[in-house]
């Protein structure tokens, strides 16, 4: 199944390839990290980070350095290794790369539409937007009255039409919670991803259909621990769930009626690979969840590298 | 009030003046020392809260962070555009100490708190840890301000009473003092010519008794020529035995 696909890869994809590994071996290591840990001062992380690929991001901030303006930088060289890679790919490569950045999109709108509606300074909310997120029409979103107009003047030009046509009605965006639009039209999001990828068959299809089952899955159960005791109903939470993943649909059932963290877990315990999960956490406590969901991921994350570069 | 005298003008003696200002001087002290006393708690009480607000603070910082760090950096720009106006807020009430009145803080909370679906998809627990840590924050805050302006208060006060205290002890009284030991003088002096006064007059109405009763010895008319001068025989006599007599001459 895989096998023949290696033979015209470089074609399309070997330039590309070359690069990830390139940026794969400047992750910072452990020894990094542990470095880092030992620095007093923010001068002595500028001073260790510039031995890193980091270096030349950081090297021309004077000093004093603020806590900001490193996490700034950092976020500018993944946000140009990003750029590179999208400029020197072809489709449908280019296509996969921009889904990627659809998530900061939808946050980038949300924050615009909810500082509009609090009338707060366009110029101020660009500059708080993610850099991955931007589109060209961004700005543009300030100007709109109400939702509809938003739609119609903005929204419809950009890739994130089809997520609010296919599940918001007019009248919902005007008096829908903020949380509740970003939720639903990262769910819209999340399943035209996953039908994307499967439309690309092969190792793509199965290495992202696990990944985005895995978030899918995970998205849900933080929807349902952070909407314990909120005014969220529980038809509003069924809403937010994706019609993919292993919780669907017989988990999302059960996780739509749990009113505390140990049901939640009684629901996610039928499950192997979440049970795991949950087994590091004690009764009770769920300030844990994020830290070992994401965990998860990462281990994911990196089996998926592994398993795309190496074979 | 015996300020006045019957005429309606204010005219207070000078003995009752010292005992005013004695007694002020009593109370003023009283009232510095007091005062002393409610300063020196409220400067341990800060030197506590300026230690746990080092700590608390740093700690909420972290929530932050740890908050930022699980639901994405933009955490922060998004809870700031949700906001309408603040829930927690702070209003202040006049405390009276020892005559007194020290502003204090405290905060209360207005309106619901939202009960906010901030990170529903992720980071939702940090985000309300973060927001009980900063809770924690601001009633140490609080706090450290009621302290703070009860101190600078306090100090004003206390300054002003010991310069009073001290007003009263090396400037008023001793000048009272000063003046009533001078009348006192005065008087006394007075008193003490009037006596010489009195003693040299009677020196000499002696003399001329004498000389008349010598005189008298001589003439045989001598009660006729003493009765002439105005001054009769019988007051040659002893001054103690005068005691009887009506002198004219003493006129106490």
């Amino acid at each position: 199944m895989y096998g023949f696909e290696a033979m015209t890869f470089n074609i399309h994809g070997g330039y590309l390839e070359a690069i990830v590994r390139g940026h794969r071996a400047g992750l910072l290591t452990a020894a990094d990290y542990n470095n880092l840990c030992q620095c007093e001062t923010l001068d002595d992380i500028k001073m260790h980070l510039s031995a890193t690929e980091y270096g030349p991001y950081l090297q021309n901030e004077p000093s004093p350095l603020h806590t900001t303006t490193i996490v700034e930088k950092c976020t500018l060289k993944l946000v140009d290794e990003y750029k590179h890679m999208l400029c020197q790919a072809t489709e449908p490569l280019s296509t996969f790369l921009e889904y990627i950045t659809y998530g900061h999109m939808i946050d980038n709108v949300v924050l615009i539409v909810t500082g509009t509606l609090h009338e707060r300074d366009v110029q101020e909310l660009l500059e708080k937007c993610h850099p991955l997120g931007m589109f060209d029409s961004i700005a543009t979103l300030a100007v709109a009255q109400n939702m509809r107009e938003l739609y119609r003047l903005v929204l419809v030009d950009t890739p994130l039409a089809p997520y609010f046509s296919e599940c918001i009605t007019s009248e919902d965006l005007d008096d829908m919670n903020i949380e509740i639009m970003r939720n639903t039209l990262y769910k819209a999001y999340l399943e035209d991803f996953y039908k994307f990828c499967q439309k690309l068959g092969g190792a793509t299809a199965e290495i992202m259909s696990d990944l985005l089952a895995f978030e899918a899955d995970r998205r849900a159960v933080n929807i349902t621990i952070n909407s314990i005791g909120t005014e969220l109903t529980r038809d509003d939470r069924r809403k937010l769930y994706s019609n993919f993943g292993l919780l669907y649909p017989y988990g999302h059932e059960e996780l739509a009626v749990c009113e505390d963290i140990d049901q939640v877990r009684g629901a996610m315990e039928k499950y192997p690979p979440y049970q795991s999960i949950f087994s590091k956490l004690s009764y009770g406590e769920s300030q844990m969840i994020d830290k070992a969901f994401y965990e998860e991921e990462v281990k994911r994350l990196c089996l998926a590298f592994e398993q795309q570069v190496n074979t | 009030m015996h300020l006045f005298n019957n005429h309606g003008n204010s005219f207070p003696s000078l003995l009752f003046l010292l005992k005013i200002a004695t007694r002020g001087h009593a109370l003023l002290k009283k009232k510095s020392d007091a005062l002393t006393v409610q300063f020196r708690q409220i400067l341990k009480k800060i030197v506590s809260s300026k230690e746990s607000m080092g700590e608390i603070m740093k700690t909420s910082s972290f929530s932050l962070t740890e908050a930022k760090y699980v639901a994405g950096g933009n955490i922060k720009h998004v809870v700031l555009e949700n906001v309408h106006t603040a829930s927690l807020k702070v209003r202040s009430r006049q405390e009276n100490v020892a005559g007194v009145k020290l502003p204090k803080f405290e905060y209360f909370t207005e309106g619901e708190t939202k009960n906010d679906l901030t990170g529903l998809a992720r980071g939702g627990q940090q985000v309300q840890q973060c927001r009980v840590a900063y809770v924690k924050a601001i009633e140490v805050l609080v706090e450290l301000a009621s302290l703070q302006t009860s101190f600078l208060t306090l100090d004003e006060a206390i300054k002003t009473t010991n310069r009073r205290v001290n007003a009263l002890e090396n400037v008023v009284k001793p000048r009272l003092e000063n003046t009533i030991s001078y009348i006192k003088g005065e008087l006394d002096e007075l008193e003490r010519e009037d006596f010489f006064r009195l003693k040299k007059i009677q020196g000499y109405k002696k003399r001329e008794i004498e000389k008349q009763l010598a005189s008298a010895k001589e003439f045989e008319f001598a009660e006729k020529d003493s009765s002439q001068k105005g001054i009769s025989r019988n007051s040659a006599h002893n001054l103690l035995s005068a005691g009887r007599e009506k002198d004219e001459d003493i006129i106490f």
